[in-house]
């Protein structure tokens, strides 16, 4: 079959893998660089559990062709932590009850970040849309909601403290 | 309670690091050297014999290891879900099922399943199997199903003088005597409602990995909401001894809302029955699509209420039925009818009651247990028609329900007492929360649009009992350091029990929840348990470490005791120290010991020093708790106000309050999360989910696109109370809390939709099709 390497920024560090051409990115992830923290729900872009960032925008990982990764800067759940410490999205989400399964989290925590990393006061309707594409069957929304609000007004502080948050 | 340090406190999940990080591992996350993909060949055909079946071709195919059809597969017959293990004495099991059959019983059903070494092979193998079939006439709806010229869908079962294919037992129940209480009744009314087919789309689909060692002992990861029935399933399936069988979550279930008490679809034993073929671990991941088509969906149902009440409101007389199709499969066919009549008619006071339900066999997806288990089609229907009946007497719903909610210890057709409720507070907080005050006096927010406000109303279980069989055990190790290690057999599958299980050992025992680890959801390193489902986990599981809990205190009370030169009941054991009773302030007590404290009768003496003194003299403080719970019924309410736009049928709900009495929340976050989840839940089943059918018995809703699940920008604005009481029977007075937040909210919002729109709707989901329909007969 014709692979091609592809090379691309993952989490900060460059890396090559070998992909077919009509491999699909989230299965490069899972599969080839057992990056598990993506998950794959639906595999046809209806649930957003496998989202990724891709230039700091938030794509669902089961749409993306693994060639089309080339050369681009990839952020998915196993890179948020900053230097073993959580981001506040995830401390938000711990402390507000925004966590049940579990099995969402990792893709609604990345479209949340593509929201707060352009914008640090998102209104709450910013904040529904961004999550929209993201399912979650279990909390019914209100403490991710509660949670994303919780984790911008941390980064908000720590803009004026100076602290910074990858 | 004076004494509990972290029962009823907030505290953080024990699973939110790995789940925010990625760290946390789920079943289709595992790996391992050698693993096989497993796919599987589904019957395009909703009835049909298979003629003959070639998988030749595909066994030649490079890198295919292993392939089961109904010719090589195991002979045993079995339900794939817990009834297969645990129906109570006095059913008769319904086994009605094999792993692979020469008859198929609707789309989707196992024809054929292949092991290879990457999924695109495995793929590509399903291709190359030839099977002919030979079409047998198909019937999918229940009423049709029953009559006398239906084809019979599992030879010999089922034909009862109710009508054909009626699996297991009709349930009946009755209570005082309804012909005569609906004679007495001055208003009676009657009326029959009809609920669809939704799913639970729990987020990560059925999957599991098998692994078979060369002594022949298996090990499955699973999806699976209860390991310790499953792993017996299994083991009747495959004729394999259960002690050599280990069914485990690895450690986390992405999701479960009743698709997977049992097998999990029939993924274990689809991936068990390749490993064994094939000598090496399988894995078997369902796509969503084979999720939504081959594993079970919520009963759709018929459900017909008769109601009499006398004129001052009092109701007398309430007689229901209800007909459930649980497709190709009976699965919970014989519980969930049973559920259904027992919850509507458990929450009104009403002297003269009957019920009759049953299921129904269709050439459908089968129909299982989903969040609410009957309770909600029962509830949908009796809610209304109460409604109706306010109306009919010129009352109001809400004094209504309040002059015949069912009050502590009321007589009522369960076998257990009713020993706490909260429901009339429930009413007051929420209806004060919603302003229901102002139900006549709704303005709309346009001239072309309606507006309205309903209420609903219910109870549910605190674990199966006496549905299903029910009983739970928990190990309790206080180990040489002190610390505490508790074994539990129900998986977290995101309700939050790897959490507020702990809470309850630590108030149990006496020490902080950082000193107790948990081991759960595997066979083989926890104790015999039930599993999660009629939202008993935190019930019934916690009331076995309770016990085991109390069991270890009681050892070490009797171990210290000589020491402090007491009795063993005038010790006790708080925050990890243990002292005497009458301690003034054991805070400020100080610490010695154990050897020097007949000397410091007025100190205390560390939890690791008293195990490290044990341990030494060739004791360990270690326990088993073996409970058989009672039962006890939360109690619910849903509020809601809404919208309709008379032009387009379109609804928005403006606001949706929910109140809840649980009992003693364990952790009142959790418990408004699950609040919160089960009533959106509840709105989607109202107003958007709904998988219908083809004639040909295709599902034309299967997948995340075409089926309506609500968005994050589908909630409206919603109000969550939580409601305390103290049940004498549970942990620490907790009731069950899983189901009860998916009950009422589509009863509330179809009562707020007749009060917008005077009309009754009868049909879920009220979509703006059939509202229109409705508001506009003449087009």
């Amino acid at each position: 079959m014709n692979t091609k390497l592809i090379s691309f920024v993952l989490n900060g560090e460059p890396v090559s893998v070998r992909v077919d051409p009509f491999e699909l990115f989230v299965d490069v992830l899972r599969e080839k660089l057992q990056l598990t923290g993506t998950k794959k729900g639906c595999g046809e872009g209806g649930c957003g559990s496998c989202t990724v960032l891709i230039n700091g925008e938030a794509v669902n990982s089961c749409l993306l062709p693994a060639m089309r990764v080339e050369g681009t800067s990839i952020q998915t759940i196993e890179g948020v932590e900053d230097n073993g410490e959580l981001h506040p999205l995830q401390t938000s989400f711990i402390e507000k009850g925004a966590v049940q399964c579990g099995f969402c989290t990792p893709g609604m925590i990345m479209s949340a970040k593509a929201l707060l990393d352009k914008n640090k006061s998102p209104s709450k309707e910013e904040i529904l849309e961004a999550v929209s594409g993201n399912i979650c069957r279990c909390t019914g929304y209100v403490k991710i909601e509660e949670a994303i609000e919780d984790a911008a007004k941390t980064l908000r502080k720590a803009a004026v403290k100076g602290e910074s948050h990858g | 309670m004076a004494n509990l340090r972290a029962v009823g406190k907030s505290v953080d999940r024990r699973d939110g690091v790995d789940k925010t990080t990625g760290r946390a591992l789920f079943t289709s996350d595992m790996t391992f050297p050698g693993m096989l993909h497993a796919k599987v060949l589904r019957s395009p055909h909703a009835h049909a014999r298979i003629v003959s079946i070639d998988t030749s071709k595909a066994e030649k195919l490079d890198g295919v290891k292993a392939v089961m059809t109904h010719k090589n597969g195991p002979k045993n017959l079995f339900n794939a879900a817990a009834p297969m293990f645990l129906t109570v004495s006095n059913l008769e099991r319904v086994l009605d099922q094999y792993l692979f059959d020469e008859i198929v019983r609707y789309v989707g059903d196992e024809v054929a399943a292949v092991a290879a070494t990457t999924e695109a092979i495995a793929e590509k193998a399903l291709s190359l199997i030839e099977v002919e079939y030979e079409l047998l006439p198909a019937v999918l709806d229940a009423e049709e199903a029953m009559s006398e010229n239906a084809p019979e869908l599992h030879a010999g079962k089922g034909c009862t003088p109710e009508g054909k294919n009626i699996p297991g037992e009709i349930i009946r129940i009755p209570y005082g005597d309804v012909e005569k209480g609906l004679k007495e009744s001055d208003v009676v009314i009657e009326k029959s409602f009809t609920l669809p087919i939704v799913k639970q789309v729990q987020m990560e689909t059925q999957s599991a990995v098998a692994q078979v060692s060369g002594s022949g002992d298996v090990t499955v990861w699973s999806t699976t909401q209860t390991p310790h029935p499953s792993r017996a399933i299994l083991g009747q399936v495959f004729g394999i001894p259960a002690s050599k069988i280990r069914v485990l979550a690895p450690p986390y279930v992405g999701g479960g809302f009743g698709v997977r008490i049992g097998l999990s679809g029939l993924a274990e034993a689809i991936a068990l029955g390749l490993a064994l073929q094939a000598k090496r671990p399988v894995k078997m991941v369902y796509s969503r699509k084979e999720d939504f088509i081959a594993s079970d969906t919520r009963h759709p149902a018929t459900v017909t209420v008769k109601l009499g009440a006398k004129k001052d409101g009092t109701f007398h007389a309430l007689d229901l039925k209800g007909i459930f199709n649980t497709g190709a499969y009976c699965g919970f066919g014989t519980e969930l009818p049973g559920v259904c009549g027992a919850m509507t008619l458990a929450i009104y006071r009403i002297p003269h009651q009957r019920y009759l339900g049953h299921s129904v066999y269709t050439n459908r997806t089968s129909s299982g247990a989903m969040r609410g288990f009957g309770n909600p089609q029962g509830n949908f229907a009796l809610e209304q028609v109460v409604d109706m009946m306010a109306d009919a007497l010129g009352m109001s719903p809400y004094e209504l329900r309040l002059k015949n909610i069912m009050k502590v210890n009321d007589p009522w057709c369960l076998p257990f007492p009713c020993l706490s409720t909260e429901l009339a507070e429930c009413m007051k907080q929420a209806s004060e929360s919603i302003g229901w005050e102002k139900r006549e006096s709704l303005k709309a927010s346009a001239p072309h649009k309606v507006r309205g406000m309903g209420m609903a109303v219910g109870t549910h279980v605190s674990n199966a009992w006496p549905f299903c069989v029910d009983y739970d055990n928990a190990y309790f190790t206080v180990q040489s350091d002190g610390t505490v290690h508790v074994a539990s057999g129900v998986p977290e599958m995101g309700t939050g029990v790897c959490t507020s299980l702990i809470q309850i050992a630590a108030d149990a025992f006496g020490i902080d929840m950082d000193r107790i680890s948990l081991s759960f959801g595997d066979t083989l390193t926890t104790p015999f348990d039930i599993g999660s489902h009629a939202s008993r986990t935190c019930y019934a599981a916690g009331l076995a470490i309770k016990e085991a809990a109390e069991d270890a205190r009681a050892q070490i009370f009797d171990y210290v005791a000589p020491y402090f030169d007491v009795t063993p009941e005038m010790v006790s054991l708080q925050d990890g120290y243990v002292f005497v009773s009458s301690l003034s302030d054991p805070d400020a007590a100080s610490v010695v010991s154990l050897d020097d404290v007949k000397e410091h009768k007025q100190s205390k003496v560390s939890l690791e020093n008293i195990a490290y003194h044990a341990h030494v003299r060739n004791k360990q403080f270690i326990s088993t708790g073996k409970i058989v719970p009672k039962n006890a019924p939360p109690w619910h309410v849903c509020f809601a106000d809404v919208e309709v736009d008379t032009e387009t049928g379109k609804v928005d709900v403006l606001n949706l309050v929910a109140a809840h009495d649980v009992g003693t929340a364990v952790n009142p976050m959790i418990v408004e999360g699950q609040i919160e989840g089960g009533v959106v839940q509840g709105l989607g089943y109202a107003l958007t989910e709904e998988i219908r059918y083809n004639d040909s018995g295709v599902q034309t809703h299967s997948n995340m696109h075409s089926y309506m699940l609500p968005t994050a920008e589908d909630i409206p604005p919603m109000k969550s109370i939580i409601v305390e009481s103290h049940d004498p029977t549970g942990p620490f007075g907790a009731k069950g809390a899983g189901e009860c937040s998916l009950v009422c909210p589509a009863s509330a919002i179809a009562n707020a939709l007749a009060n917008a729109t005077n009309i009754r709707f009868t049909e879920l989901p009220a979509t703006p099709e059939r509202i229109f329909a409705k508001l506009h007969p003449q087009n």
